[in-house]
């Protein structure tokens, strides 16, 4: 509590506007901060937007709830000048603005959080956050004392440790996400978006967050918090729209709606938030690691059984050591220490190539980057691990290919106009689900998951849980890494928790979230970098 | 459902059939307007003149296809040539005997771009760059400047300058090669994974494709092909200098880049590659029967380059205004399989 | 503390450093092995000759830090040295024969900006094709005949030793001048963070594009400086000069530390590339090496640049 609010007396001391503005509720009605009047917003043939309203209140913290596609972030480059809405108003503290560009939209005190952090990486910590928060005027000379002095005090009352000399190329994600909000509460922007700032950050940074966003609405700034974590929106936000399809189903108070009215609202029906339970016992080991080391992974000494027809969930925090576990075991950071054994046999894995000849699959976390290749056919993509076996000698066989396409997208439910159609049209959670049927046609034993439905909408995150619970209980172990505790909760029939690099215990029937927490936590409060 | 009509409608818009109806143009307008240009005669001599460009244009083709660049095929050629040349001449080598061994410098040339670009990860532009520097430097280091091979037997010459089988002998090699590079390129699985390199190097590499392999694959094969280009044009010109090939990367890279590969890696085509040939050497050929000089030929090249350039920006364009519909609207599910 | 920052401020300035490093010991292999290297003659012809590369290799560097390339400034000097040598010939005033070229070589650059920054092509096709396009232009317009410049023009009226210090000093001021620029003004920092994050810089605000059109208008502007100061050399104007000057602005930069994937490098490591680029030649001659090794050795130098780099981030991602 204490620390709260001596945080947001700090971030408070930052800011450069006076608190008169803020908790404005009894005087006269003071116009909304931000209006949005039944925008729209169509590229080509499609509706990103259709008649949006929204307002943002002085002193408020406004959630946006939706689906992938409905609307959140054309809705935010409507906002930031970005796109140029097709029709519909916007009024910012009761004055209508006309054509919002980047820079207007920064001129009249509009600041955005990106997820992922635009930052120059060649420039320093300092440099950056001047570009950002500067005139943009050509013949300025530059000062770099200033610069430097301005960077170290911002950087100082967020309470980030981060050298404003540092080239940005050689910080973490999570010290990028901090200068980027050390830029966004330096612009003294008075209507703040964040979109889903927590997503890569360890606890002790959201806590950072939590208090900036408190800070901001103490302060009478208006922020737009995009999240798709509830408990997050619950904690934080004073109301909550809720986007689908691109239009406002509707804005609630926070204290008069409940989370399953909530997604309902975002799905359009009843979605049922149980995980497919496991059917029957697992059976023999089929991974088994002793003292795994990777230096370049940054893992060590991990010790961990996964048996055919179980599911081992990952937990930990960022930064804790997962997805270098993950990489390590198939090949991409090598391990320069310890025992692999798949089926009892010890294995080399020293490239993905040797991992998957022995078994392993691999979902990547960044699907887009790593996971399906956007351009190219679902077919192309389906068969892309698999040209050894599908394709022997080094013809293609289309026709095979095809056929492999058919069966996976029925198998796995996948909604697309064809095999030849490209990845890149799908939604998220049927690029995901291609991304497994990649996998599956490998014929692994062992399958690791890494945030398998990160960025997938509700109605898919459940086909998926129940695709991975039946592959579970047709054999194959599974490994699965993810952030999300309830469903790591609820999907895992054992629970591993990582922490700096290792593996730090082991839960075996069905924990709570706290031991989990606990565990990743430890038993200090700061966490390996 | 509307299949099969859109289908026609895609392969009407499509980057070669835009490319084939210039270069259709383009005969018409010279068969009409300069005399001997539709004759037999005349296209065996475009065929002879284009031979070696095409050919550093076929291997060039998928080196771009992994998002990459050669700018040293040029020089390279000069290299062998005058490698040919000095095996030949000063040590006695047979022409066969000195053609297989400057395949080999030339693979061992391409091997020299390869380790440094796949070992090193350092930027193919530069890379070859350096070597195109490089190699160009050793072939008028060799020759001191001036130092030119002839008198070549005219068994050899033939490959040059000579028919067989009704085509100039050179030709049935470059069609040779045109087949060969096509179906590496379409239908095996080396040209997939040099899409799929070109499309996301990274991707590739986690969906366990030996990139670093294919990648030499691609740099060493056009060190061959142009060592091959080399021969081809010692016999056609029937001497080897060390300026041989100047500015080829040039046109090769035109021709590519005109038959729709992007130069950002991933799509592409072969036989677009040969219409981008084909469209270029007819209007150079074109030109000089119709009486304009050479430079036209030249600045024309550069002129549709750039339209080819600019065209395409605009398709991808409207391709992404049509691909974000499918994004935010998931289409239906297929019922059943449907037959092809 | 002191200490430790002395340390950073070598690792920060590493790469200007060593090539200096190169360029003190291949001066000191000339000192002791052909002295004659450092006559003042010839040596102060050599550096007058070399000025217009390094106006070059400075626009050359704005490109290359804008993630951009620019292979056609060799085509650009050629014509914008016979436009101006052709009005030198008709008598023009001077003042119209001096900014002709810097107005011709802009309004090229300016070509190759709109193409590469509007249309958003890659910027090696673009000026690929213009760099042909130009050449054979010219070509064709020229048909190779040298242009014979009035007796006044050379040295700019000077006596030539004069003429040739002049030139050098003029080229040291702008280079010092640009290298302020480069760190100390805005404009500087926005081509900076356009060639480190194109996206980034348009979000800030910074309109990365406009700045790459801009760069490579001044870069054609330069290109046309570089072609004045290249015509007053020489009492004709060779419609085939500035052959190879892009390869060797290019690797001038490498060289130096500028990276091709955009946002670093510093102009004054650009300036020791090119004098060191510069002393390789002469240095053949002077040793005794054919003058025909000076491409291979061109190409030699700019792999071990590259390789160099590559290694030293090798080993900083196996470190990290």
């Amino acid at each position: 509590m204490c620390k709260t609010r001596r945080e947001e007396s700090a971030v408070a001391s930052v800011l450069p506007f006076s608190p008169a503005g803020a908790l404005h509720r009894t005087e006269a009605k003071m116009p909304p901060l931000l209006q949005l009047s039944r925008i729209s917003k169509s590229f080509g043939a499609v509706r990103a937007l259709n008649e949006v309203s929204l307002s943002l209140e002085p002193g408020e913290v406004h959630a946006l709830l939706g689906e992938n596609g409905a609307g959140k972030s054309t809705l935010i480059k409507v906002i930031t000048g970005a796109h140029t809405p097709d029709d519909g108003r916007i009024e910012i503290d009761g004055h209508p603005v006309g054509a919002l560009s980047p820079a207007r939209a920064r001129a009249l005190g509009i600041g955005c959080i990106y997820q992922q952090p635009a930052l120059f990486p060649d420039l320093t910590v300092a440099e950056n956050i001047a570009l950002r928060l500067e005139n943009a005027s050509p013949a300025r000379r530059v000062r770099w004392a200033a610069r430097h002095a301005h960077a170290k005090e911002l950087l100082h009352k967020l309470g980030a440790e981060i050298d404003p000399a540092a080239e940005v190329r050689q910080l973490s994600m999570p010290d990028q996400q901090l200068v980027e909000i050390a830029c966004a509460l330096g612009s003294g922007a008075r209507i703040v978006i964040m979109d889903e700032p927590t997503a890569s950050l360890t606890q002790k940074e959201q806590h950072l967050l939590f208090a900036v966003v408190r800070g901001l609405r103490a302060h009478g700034a208006g922020v737009i918090y995009i999240s798709h974590r509830l408990e997050e929106i619950f904690a934080l936000a004073d109301r909550v729209t809720v986007l689908r399809d691109g239009a406002s189903i509707g804005t609630n108070r926070i204290d008069e709606i409940h989370e399953a009215s909530l997604i309902k609202m975002m799905v359009g029906r009843e979605v049922a938030t149980i995980y497919p339970p496991a059917e029957s016992a697992p059976k023999d080991t089929v991974l088994n690691l002793r003292g795994l080391c990777s230096r370049e992974g940054g893992v060590h000494g991990i010790d961990l059984e996964v048996q055919a027809g179980e599911i081992v969930g990952l937990a930990g925090l960022v930064g804790a050591g997962r997805t270098e576990l993950a990489r390590t075991l198939f090949g991409i950071t090598p391990a320069d220490a310890g025992e692999i054994l798949l089926d009892g046999a010890p294995v080399c894995i020293r490239n993905p190539g040797d991992a998957i000849a022995h078994g392993i699959a691999y979902t990547p976390e960044d699907r887009r980057k790593h996971g399906v290749i956007l351009e190219m056919p679902i077919a192309a993509n389906i068969s892309m691990a698999v040209h050894q076996t599908l394709f022997p000698g080094m013809w293609l066989r289309l026709d095979a290919e095809r056929r492999l396409a058919l069966d996976a997208i029925r198998d796995l439910g996948i909604r697309t106009t064809g095999p030849s159609a490209p990845a890149g049209s799908l939604s998220g959670g049927n690029q995901q689900k291609v991304a497994l049927a990649r996998w599956l046609a490998t014929k692994p034993k062992l399958l690791i998951l890494d945030e398998p439905t990160q960025g997938v909408d509700i109605g898919a995150k459940s086909e998926i849980h129940k695709i991975i619970r039946r592959l579970a209980a047709e054999g194959l172990a599974v490994l699965m890494i993810s952030s999300d505790l309830p469903e790591i909760l609820g999907m895992s029939d054992r629970i591993a928790v990582m922490r700096g690099g290792t593996i730090v215990t082991i839960l075996d029937g069905k924990p709570d979230a706290h031991r989990v927490m606990a565990a990743a936590l430890g038993q200090s409060a700061k966490e390996a970098a | 459902m509307s299949s099969p009509l859109k289908h026609w409608q895609a392969g009407l818009f499509r980057h070669e059939t835009i490319l084939l109806a210039v270069l259709l143009a383009e005969w018409l307008y010279f068969d009409s307007v300069g005399r001997r240009f539709g004759t037999l005669d005349n296209t065996f001599d475009i065929l002879r003149h284009s031979s070696e460009i095409g050919l550093l244009a076929l291997v060039m083709t998928p080196i771009m296809l992994t998002g990459g660049i050669d700018l040293s095929v040029g020089s390279l050629l000069g290299l062998c040539a005058i490698l040919f040349g000095k095996l030949w001449r000063d040590a006695h080598f047979s022409p066969a005997l000195a053609g297989v061994c400057t395949l080999g410098i030339g693979a061992m040339a391409g091997g020299l771009n390869a380790a440094l670009i796949t070992r090193l990860r350092l930027p193919p532009l530069i890379v070859t760059l350096g070597t195109y520097s490089l190699f160009r430097g050793l072939a008028e280091a060799i020759t001191h400047g001036v130092d030119t091979f002839t008198d070549f037997p005219p068994s050899f010459l033939a490959l040059g300058q000579e028919r067989r089988g009704g085509l100039p002998t050179q030709a049935w090699i470059f069609f040779a090669a045109a087949i060969g590079i096509w179906l590496l390129v379409h239908r095996t699985v080396f040209g997939r994974s040099f899409r799929a390199i070109g499309y996301a190097p990274e991707g590739a590499h986690y969906a366990g494709l030996p990139v670093e392999r294919r990648l030499a694959m691609a740099y060493v094969l056009a060190g061959v092909v142009a060592a091959l280009a080399a021969i081809i044009y010692t016999a056609r010109l029937g001497q080897a200098k060390a300026d041989a090939g100047t500015g080829y990367e040039l046109f090769a890279i035109t021709a590519v880049v005109l038959g729709g590969t992007s130069i950002f890696g991933g799509a592409g085509s072969v036989h677009g590659t040969l219409l981008g040939v084909a469209t270029i050497a007819v209007l150079s050929n074109g030109l000089v029967h119709t009486r304009q000089p050479r430079e036209v030929a030249g600045m024309l090249t550069g002129a549709l380059l750039l339209f080819a350039l600019a065209s395409g920006e605009v398709s991808k364009w409207l391709a992404k205004f049509r691909a974000h519909g499918h994004a935010a609207h998931p289409t239906p599910p297929l019922s059943a399989p449907d037959s092809p | 503390m002191t200490e430790r920052s002395s340390l950073q401020t070598v690792s920060k300035y590493f790469r200007e450093l060593s090539v200096a490093a190169v360029l003190v010991v291949l001066l000191l292999v000339l000192a002791v092995a052909a002295p004659a290297f450092f006559d003042a003659q010839p040596l102060f012809s050599r550096l007058a000759r070399d000025t217009p590369t390094l106006v070059a290799a400075c626009g050359m560097t704005l490109v290359i830090l804008c993630r951009q390339i620019d292979i056609s400034i060799g085509s650009q000097f050629a014509v914008c040295g016979v436009c101006a040598g052709a009005l030198a010939a008709g008598k023009e005033p001077a003042f119209v024969v001096c900014v002709a070229p810097l107005l011709i070589g802009a309004a090229l650059g300016a070509f190759n900006g709109a193409l590469v920054a509007g249309l958003r092509l890659p910027s090696i096709v673009v000026t690929l094709a213009t760099m042909v396009m130009a050449r054979e232009g010219l070509r064709w317009t020229q048909q190779g005949v040298f242009i014979n410049l009035p007796d006044g023009l050379q040295w700019f009226g000077l006596a030539q030793r004069s003429g040739q210090c002049a030139l050098i000093v003029f080229a040291l001021l702008l280079l010092a001048a640009m290298a302020w620029a480069m760190k100390n003004l805005s404009a500087g920092r926005f081509i900076y963070a356009a060639g480190s994050d194109a996206e980034a810089a348009r979000l800030a605000g910074l309109r990365p594009r406009l700045t790459t059109f801009l760069v490579f208008v001044l870069m054609g502007a330069l290109t046309g400086l570089a072609a004045l100061m290249n015509l007053v050399q020489s009492p004709q104007v060779d419609p085939k000069s500035g052959t190879g000057i892009e390869l060797k602005a290019i690797a001038a930069a490498v060289v130096g530390g500028v990276a091709v994937s955009g946002g670093r490098g510093r102009l004054w490591g650009v300036f020791a590339g090119v004098l060191l680029l510069a002393c390789v030649n002469p240095a053949l001659t002077y040793l005794h090496v054919e003058a025909y090794w000076e491409k291979a050795i061109q190409g030699a130098i700019i792999l071990l640049a590259v390789v160099a780099d590559g290694l030293r981030s090798r080993k900083a991602r196996e470190a990290s």
